[in-house]
């Protein structure tokens, strides 16, 4: 095994007990995959690539240049699957203008009064906003949540049994929170699936491995974004039903 | 079926002219879905309790019997899972999840009045014995789906439509039909394979499935179009 981005932060005992405890082994594709975009919006990815600690001082969620450092390869990946007809499903919070409705969220962050008054981007988007640089396009799909998970309260299941999904290839943001949580649950239902390794980022860099380390020991394939495009590729175009995107408008990045 | 035979069912001699006017929009072509499974719900001995003689005259000594309406389905219910069994098409059992300390005193599929339960009450009806292969599923509530791994199961078999049957057809059947709905499956409701403990609830709450989520279909047509026994 080449090197993993997390080995780095592993003991010689850790590294020992994976290989001798067995996980970690390759897991079955699928054969009939959804790509998912976990929460790349402003709150999370900010306007621009802006380093962390100057980007929190706005968006107090965002993961400042590690975001935009996986936006090409989200831009690959998407692109990819339009060509091939394989869906493509986003997720990105939803709240009431009073913020009632963000319940436990307010119990582990001593920022979250800030949530209060409604913030917009310099171009008056609402952080919630999926970045235009990776836009929705009509026949994608976009869950709206607002707990970690994108199963959690939404119709996320139903859509990949109605597209007849055996599998979901994640990509997007937290690594430690909506990425893991989602990939837990995908997990749970009995879909396979595959983690984008260069496709997610976390604000915090140790978190962004461990979990990587975590979700590829038990329940995901850990893959570069450079495999799982080889893999894409050779699927067959065509393969689901997706949204026929009528009447809706347009907004994808050319 | 063809949308003019849309309103050919059991509860054809109850429904008054000005509703199927109402719920003529719901009029469309009735089909078996693709990669079926078949959920039997609540097949239980309580409801067979007493033989095939009108729930009423059950009712102080077995008040969750369906009696003659669990007997007149027993027939077609054993054709429906024989060919199921033929075609190689996944069977999901339920039944009450009873182990212990499980659940909470209160937690029950219904808010019926309970008579005191004896061992076997809730194993599945002789007649149609649970074999190798087959999944039971335990619950504590009326669906089939609330707190079960059921679809995790059904994902991982790549099950896209479930032909439903069983008891009651106003309680667990329809909640185990809705949530199907809900999950993004096909629903077909086995007509003479459901029932109740009365022909007006059955007949009304078949009649709201088969407009709004389900297509009810004579157990005949489901066997006909079952996929993998005519191909």
């Amino acid at each position: 095994m080449t090197d993993r981005i997390w080995d780095q932060y592993l003991t010689e005992r850790d590294k020992a007990v994976f290989s001798a405890s067995g996980f970690g082994a390759t897991a079955d594709w699928g054969k009939r995959p959804a790509l998912l975009v976990i929460d790349v919006n402003y709150a999370f990815c900010d306007e621009k690539p802006v380093p962390i600690l100057e980007s929190i001082k706005t968006w107090r969620t965002s993961c400042g240049e590690d975001a935009w450092e996986a936006m090409p390869v989200l831009q690959r990946l998407i692109g990819i699957c339009r060509g091939k007809g394989v869906p493509v499903i986003y997720t990105t919070g939803t709240r009431r203008p009073d913020n009632w409705d963000s319940g436990s969220w307010s119990w582990k962050n001593s920022r979250r009064s800030e949530d209060a008054a409604p913030k917009a981007t310099s171009h008056g988007r609402d952080g919630n906003d999926i970045i235009a640089e990776i836009a929705p396009a009509p026949q994608d799909l976009v869950v709206l949540k607002q707990k970690p998970s994108g199963f959690a309260g939404t119709p996320l299941q139903s859509y990949l049994q109605l597209l007849g999904c055996d599998s979901v290839i994640v990509t997007g943001t937290t690594t430690s929170g909506c990425v893991r949580a989602t990939v837990l649950d995908a997990f749970s239902l009995n879909y396979r699936v595959t983690v984008v390794e260069d496709g997610c980022f976390d604000r915090a860099q140790a978190s962004h491995a461990i979990n990587l380390c975590d979700m590829h020991a038990k329940y995901a394939n850990v893959y570069h974004s450079d495999v799982v495009a080889e893999h894409l590729q050779g699927l067959r175009e065509g393969m689901f039903e997706l949204p026929s995107g009528a009447g809706l408008t347009a907004q994808a990045a050319e | 079926m063809t949308p003019d035979r849309f309103e050919d069912h059991v509860w054809k001699d109850s429904v008054p002219e000005d509703l199927l006017q109402i719920y003529a929009p719901y009029q469309r072509e009735t089909f078996v879905g693709p990669n079926p499974a078949l959920l039997l719900i609540d097949l239980y001995n309580l409801a067979y309790q007493g033989g095939p003689v009108p729930p009423l005259e059950l009712q102080d000594s077995y008040p969750s019997s369906c009696g003659i309406y669990a007997h007149r389905a027993i027939a077609p219910t054993r054709r429906l899972i024989a060919a199921a069994r033929a075609a190689t098409i996944p069977i999901f059992y339920c039944t009450s999840d009873l182990a212990p300390m499980a659940a909470p005193s209160d937690i029950s599929a219904t808010r019926r009045r309970m008579s005191p339960r004896s061992a076997g009450d809730f194993e599945i009806w002789h007649e149609f014995a649970p074999q190798e292969g087959d999944v039971i599923i335990r619950k504590q509530r009326a669906s089939i789906f609330a707190g079960t791994p059921l679809i995790s199961h059904l994902n991982r078999l790549g099950v896209q439509s479930v032909f439903v049957c069983g008891e009651s057809t106003s309680g667990c059947v329809r909640a185990s039909s809705v949530d199907a709905y809900s999950n993004g499956l096909k629903v077909t409701l086995v007509e003479e394979c459901t029932y109740d403990r009365h022909g007006l609830i059955h007949k009304i709450n078949l009649f709201d499935l088969h407009h709004k989520y389900a297509d009810v279909m004579e157990v005949d047509e489901v066997i006909d179009q079952m996929p993998g026994l005519n191909t």
